[in-house]
């Protein structure tokens, strides 16, 4: 088994004494270069994982730990270097006045050596197929686009793990799939975590595994296949099931045995297909 | 209300060397009473065309007609209030424009702006609130304590509560979660048929226009690329992809299985359990039960 990177101890969150509790008794594990869908109906605590992951917030019992490295006020910049986070609205995370400096300005505070710096811009803007847009003003830049420069910014301090916060929740159904890609490509070259948190049921089925959250608590943790098996209990917390895992229900219905839950069409088809030469 | 577009363009900062052209050439006709879905990958238009809906802006070349209301380069109705009034919008996240101390003067806003008597309003609030999904107990609590997915159902409201004839929806399930996003479409549902409105939907979702709309306008660089109901539009995958669109999931899972099997299974609009039926007979028995 690789490396632990992320660990959550019996973590509890809430933003006040008087407040509810937003997370209540978490406990899971990242490992390396592992690709983890974080899902649940909003308000379950998906996103208060994520700000406690780079401290952003802290917890009030339990501990979290990243590379071995504990969660705290004196630990949280070397910690910010090991996790960049992409956040949901493409508009509000850009600070520099052209791509290039933008993806420049996380290494700038980091005290990056320029010559280092250049070859970097180069690397990330490249990841992300941006590489032409070095001299763009962001704001010429499509949703996509922005969200792929954003992510570029985040890969230049090299993180370990890469968080998406809704990062493809306002973006139009060309932009997601840029992302999507963008993403996977990444995630195969740099050997990173990445962490995804999200509604969109086809980044969810592109994970190694799936942690479903349901008013604070972890209600389950599996593989997408195994998940996506649990269709009513989803639905009943207020998630959506892929029309793949519909379709075979209605299958199974009608008599045909599926050899396993298909997480695409292609499997599905694949499946119906030996049956049909069987008959 | 019918709403009729003919040769419509229109022009940003037009005479400057900024200006862009965002519509162009653009005819339809919606008759009253329709659910229409507007589809078009960004930048093909569609803001532009609903802002034209309430009279925000004016066509640069045409005319639109919005029941009695006319709109050409030359003439603005002068009584765009009244029209204002009638064509409800519900922009993209709207429960940024929230603004008020509570939710219920908040849904007041609108109608006090059209001169709604006082009681009036208060009847309306006391029907939105439980067409949204809220609860009279939140009208005095502050919108801002509110969850996301609550202050958008208030935005909505206030809305609602200006009693318009056309409902005008702009990505209104933007950033939900899929029960939120399902609720709210099952609302404006609701309400299109209880309420025999015009319901005017902009969406990049296939599966909510498939789902929703008797009528599907596809615009491509600010003019009309392809129009019909869901059914014929939705079947037409080469087309869609020449504009970068995609046809709703249960079409392209036909279409695989017609590559993959040889027998084609048309669509017309059948359930899930129907293309069950269908391809547990094409599998078992070689041939369509259709």
């Amino acid at each position: 088994m690789s490396r632990k990177l992320i660990e959550f101890r019996d973590v509890s969150f809430r933003y006040g004494e008087e407040q509810p509790w937003v997370l209540r008794n978490c406990s899971f594990e990242i490992y390396e270069g592992e690709w983890v869908a974080i899902i649940g109906h909003n308000g379950s605590g998906k996103s208060t994982i994520a700000k406690l992951i780079n401290g952003l917030l802290f917890p009030q019992k339990g501990e979290i730990l990243i590379d071995g490295q504990q969660v705290n006020e004196e630990t949280i910049w070397d910690i910010r270097k090991e996790v960049g986070m992409v956040f949901q609205n493409p508009d509000n995370q850009f600070v520099g006045t052209t791509v290039q400096d933008d993806v420049a300005f996380g290494m700038e505070n980091r005290g990056t050596p320029r010559e280092e710096m250049v070859t970097r811009i180069e690397e990330t803007l490249s990841a992300v197929g941006m590489e032409d847009y070095r001299f763009t003003e962001p704001h010429r830049l499509s949703g996509g686009q922005k969200q792929r420069v954003a992510i570029a910014s985040v890969l230049a301090i090299s993180p370990k793990v890469l968080i998406l916060d809704e990062a493809t929740a306002m973006l139009d159904p060309k932009g997601r799939t840029e992302i999507m890609r963008t993403v996977s490509n990444v995630q195969n070259k740099e050997d990173l975590s990445l962490i995804t948190i999200t509604h969109d049921l086809q980044e969810v089925v592109q994970a190694d595994r799936v942690i479903v959250m349901n008013k604070g608590e972890i209600w389950d943790r599996a593989t997408p296949r195994e998940i996506f098996s649990k269709k009513d209990s989803l639905r009943e917390i207020g998630l959506d099931v892929p029309f793949v895992a519909i379709l075979a229900d209605e299958l199974k219905e009608t008599g045909i045995n599926l050899t396993k839950e298909p997480l695409n069409h292609e499997e599905l088809l694949e499946d119906l297909w030996i049956l049909h030469s069987q008959t | 209300m019918d709403i009729t577009f003919t040769n419509v363009s229109y022009i940003y900062q037009r005479n400057t060397p900024f200006a862009h052209q965002a519509i162009k050439d653009l005819n339809f006709h919606i008759p009253s009473g329709s659910f229409v879905a507007i589809v078009g990958h960004t930048g093909s238009g569609k803001s532009t065309l609903l802002q034209h809906l309430n009279g925000l802006v004016t066509p640069s070349e045409g005319e639109v007609k919005i029941g009695e209301y006319k709109l050409t380069p030359k003439e603005k109705p002068t009584n765009l209030k009244e029209l204002r009034s009638r064509v409800g919008v519900v922009f993209q996240y709207p429960e940024h424009q929230l603004f008020e101390e509570t939710v219920a003067k908040d849904i007041a806003f609108g109608p006090e702006n059209f001169g709604v008597p006082k009681e009036t309003i208060n009847e309306r609030i006391k029907r939105v609130i439980p067409a949204v999904g809220l609860s009279e107990d939140m009208l005095e609590r502050s919108p801002f304590d509110l969850s996301g997915g609550q202050m958008r159902r208030v935005a909505i409201a206030g809305v609602l509560a200006i009693n318009p004839d056309v409902l005008v929806l702009d990505e209104p399930t933007a950033g939900l979660d899929p029960r939120g996003q399902k609720e709210i479409m099952e609302m404006f549902n609701t309400m299109h048929k209880e309420q025999g409105l015009t319901t005017i939907l902009v969406t990049h979702s296939m599966e909510d226009a498939l789902k929703y709309a008797d009528h599907v306008i596809i615009l491509n660089k600010g003019t009309k690329y392809m129009e019909g109901s869901p059914e014929e539009v939705f079947t037409q995958k080469d087309a869609l992809k020449q504009v970068q669109l995609d046809v709703p999931e249960v079409i392209q899972l036909l279409n695989a299985f017609e590559d993959k099997f040889s027998i084609s299974i048309p669509f017309h609009g059948q359930t899930v359990q129907e293309i069950a039926e269908t391809i547990h007979s094409i599998v078992k028995d070689g041939v369509s039960n259709e």
